[in-house]
């Protein structure tokens, strides 16, 4: 995964360089905003990082040029503006996301991640931890055995894992199973709170005892998340 | 503004009946203060009303009573002149009827004429013919002689007139008083006598009471000064009324200052003013465009100042988290732990004095405003910060009073999402591990939306409850808070009509509570 860093702060590079490696990113890093244009314009990276406040060439103009040259490549804003201006005009020279300094770095890590989820085509399998979900062979395994899924059970855990670790509301449940009647029919119950609860106490039955848990949040829907192994 | 201390006792500027439109409150916006010296100072000892009034109508009176009396003067003289006349033409008449007949004189003066002299008791004319002069032959014993009386200088046939005084009461009884009266009397020397014997002078005088004269300059008067005092009266009405309008725009600028928020620097409005008046709107205006240039640019140094010291935070934050990774020693580690935690309490209270900052009036109105969803609100950002809530092991939960129902609010959705998260954030921070967190939205009858975030944590003793919107309070001083969490939402919420409270929960917890303005 290579990823280029443009970011003039020696301190912050310097750290935040050490920890894009170890989470196993190729990083390189410009320390200005033309060194920045021309590596991005040159080499083929996967990801960038870029400061708004470079020198030489500010972070926007270099967004720009770049982004008319690479219309594809995932570029994070990292900045310490964060007016609504500011954010505004980031994300209309063409950011894919925004960051705000200072940040944890999990959480850089992470919209990097999603960031590169996005850019590649869309994958037709997910996996979390022991579980293992395939769309195209509608195939789910968990620790290598297979997961029996009904219709209904299939598209809301294919929801959930969609969107770990994040709630996932029973709108959007209801959302999902309408748009997808034959299967939700031919199960014969109906939609509706009630059915949502039935069917995530029985995926709950399903996944016990892997590390994955649905948590319920009080008044807006579901969360799958790893169990953490130290409590 | 009896309120305000920063006036010296004295004469108040508030003109008398006008309602004082700012109550005595917590601040005294300094505009309000400055204008209030400036009118004193310019008030004076009377109002500017009394002072245009009196410089105006001053020369109007010095005018009145010189024509008053210049008036007087010129009729007392015309008057005068009158009668001085009609003496004469008596004098004459009765010198014509004099006639020297040899060394005497024959004096053919018919009863009837000498009737009609004496007719008007009145308006008495009275009579002496003397020769020579002083030697009575004819007529009044009592008529005052010439000024000039025996004064061989007297010209024959020169006419002079005089003022003297008759007594009417010649013959004085026992304990009678004499009754004096004023007189205008003519004298007229006349030479008679043969042309060749010693010529002799003869004198006669006709006077007449001087009553009729002085009533009729009295009436010349008061038919003068009498239309000049009602010109005078109505003058002074125009005058009263038409420094009433000319004062009018600069109760006007009053009142566009009076009552103004401290923060409020927008300039003065005032369309059709005199040029006077403009330039001091103008000036205040100047001065207003001065503070504001000056709050701004604190507010831009101290924006500036808050986004310079992010970059170097995060640098430390990364660098303290990557030696955190490689330290092994446990006291080394414990160090680094806590620059980190200080590392991140710094970037926390940096962000946070930045939203501070976004959410103070000044760079509040240059927001949009639009209706905003409250519970669409709530609702995504509870769900935004339950991964977070989780990790900490709390329970995060939402609820709204009704579904259906539609709670919006006017305001700017960015400002009132800082407030939600601030107040969520809040809860979190310190309710503590385990803790049930819950959001809850709903009417609050027709005109306000309530949100509540209420904890079962340890709560807050009562004394400490009313301090906790104050800026830099903290109750407890573990964790990573910098104390201006819930001064941002009271600020924002403020900014929006609203109303923030905070409540103990039983058995245990806080309950924050925030009341907007609904819009329907």
């Amino acid at each position: 995964m290579n990823l280029l860093l443009a970011e003039d702060d020696a301190l912050l590079s310097d750290a935040l360089s050490a920890q894009l490696r170890e989470a196993g990113f190729q990083v390189e890093h410009a320390p200005n905003g033309a060194v920045a244009e021309y590596l991005l314009l040159k080499q083929p990276y996967d990801l960038a990082v870029l400061d708004l406040g470079l020198p030489m060439v500010d972070g926007l103009t270099v967004l720009r040029r770049v982004r008319a040259a690479k219309p594809g490549l995932p570029v994070l804003v990292l900045t310490a503006l964060d007016s609504l201006d500011d954010r505004v005009a980031g994300l209309n020279a063409g950011a894919d996301d925004y960051l705000t300094k200072p940040f944890d770095f999990p959480e850089l890590e992470a919209r990097l991640r999603a960031l590169l989820r996005r850019s590649k085509p869309v994958s037709s399998a997910s996996e979390m931890g022991p579980l293992s979900f395939d769309r195209d062979t509608r195939r789910a395994t968990l620790r290598s055995e297979p997961l029996e899924l009904s219709p209904r059970e299939w598209m809301l855990l294919d929801l959930l894992l969609t969107q770990r670790e994040k709630v996932v509301t029973k709108e959007q449940i209801n959302q999902v199973w309408a748009t997808d009647r034959a299967g939700g029919a031919s199960e014969g119950g109906a939609g509706g709170n009630n059915a949502i609860e039935v069917y995530i106490h029985r995926l709950r039955r399903k996944l016990e005892g892997s590390g994955l848990v649905i948590r319920t949040v009080r008044g807006l829907g579901y969360l799958l998340e790893a169990e953490a192994v130290v409590a | 503004m009896n309120a305000d201390p920063g006036l010296p006792p004295g004469p108040t500027p508030v003109p008398a009946g006008q309602p004082d439109p700012l109550p005595p409150g917590r601040w005294q916006p300094l505009s309000h203060r400055l204008l209030g010296k400036g009118l004193g100072a310019l008030h004076g000892a009377r109002s500017l009303r009394q002072q245009l009034l009196v410089w105006v109508l001053l020369p109007q009176l010095v005018l009145w009573l010189a024509g008053a009396f210049f008036t007087y003067n010129l009729a007392a003289r015309y008057a005068n002149a009158a009668i001085d006349a009609s003496l004469l033409q008596a004098t004459r008449a009765l010198a014509r009827q004099v006639k020297p007949v040899g060394n005497g004189l024959l004096i053919d003066f018919p009863r009837a004429a000498q009737d009609i002299l004496e007719a008007d008791p009145n308006d008495r004319v009275l009579y002496t013919v003397s020769s020579p002069p002083g030697q009575f032959i004819l007529g009044n014993r009592n008529l005052p002689m010439p000024p000039t009386a025996g004064d061989a200088g007297a010209a024959p046939g020169d006419p002079r007139f005089y003022d003297g005084q008759i007594q009417l009461n010649p013959h004085l009884e026992q304990g009678e008083k004499p009754i004096f009266e004023q007189v205008r009397v003519a004298a007229l020397y006349l030479s008679y006598g043969d042309d060749i014997g010693p010529s002799q002078t003869m004198l006669v005088q006709v006077a007449r009471s001087s009553t009729n004269r002085e009533e009729l300059a009295r009436r010349i008067l008061l038919d003068t000064v009498l239309p000049l005092s009602v010109l005078i009266i109505a003058m002074t009405m125009i005058v009263w009324a038409g420094i009433g309008a000319g004062l009018a725009p600069l109760s006007k600028l009053r009142s566009q200052v009076v009552g103004r928020a401290a923060n409020d620097l927008t300039p003065i409005q005032i369309d059709v003013a005199p040029h006077e008046v403009r330039a001091l709107a103008q000036a205040i205006n100047a001065l207003l465009a001065a503070v504001q240039r000056n709050v701004g640019a604190q507010k831009r140094f101290i924006s500036d100042a808050a986004h310079q010291l992010r970059t170097p935070l995060a640098g430390l934050k990364s660098q303290t988290e990557l030696a955190l990774k490689d330290a092994t020693e446990p006291a080394l580690q414990a160090r680094l732990q806590r620059v980190h935690e200080s590392a991140t309490r710094s970037a926390h209270l940096v962000n946070q004095l930045l939203t501070l900052a976004r959410a103070e009036p000044e760079s509040a109105t240059r927001q949009s405003q639009e209706r905003v969803d409250m519970a669409k609100l709530a609702r995504e950002l509870t769900a935004e910060l339950v991964p977070r809530a989780l990790h900490a092991g709390q329970d995060l939960g939402f609820a709204v009073a009704d579904e259906a129902e539609p709670l919006h609010v006017r305001g700017t959705s960015l400002l009132l999402r800082e407030a939600l998260i601030n107040v969520i954030d809040n809860a979190l921070r310190y309710a503590g591990r385990g803790a049930e967190v819950t959001v809850l939205v709903a009417a609050e009858g027709d005109d306000w939306v309530r949100i509540e975030v209420n904890d079962n944590g340890p709560g807050l003793p009562l004394e400490q409850q009313h301090q906790v919107f104050e800026r830099f309070f903290r109750a407890t001083h573990e964790g990573t808070g910098c104390g201006l969490g819930l001064a941002i939402v009271k600020e924002i919420v403020e900014r929006h009509a609203g109303r923030v409270s905070v409540q103990s929960v039983h058995p245990t917890g806080l309950s924050v509570q925030l009341r907007l303005p609904r819009s329907h």
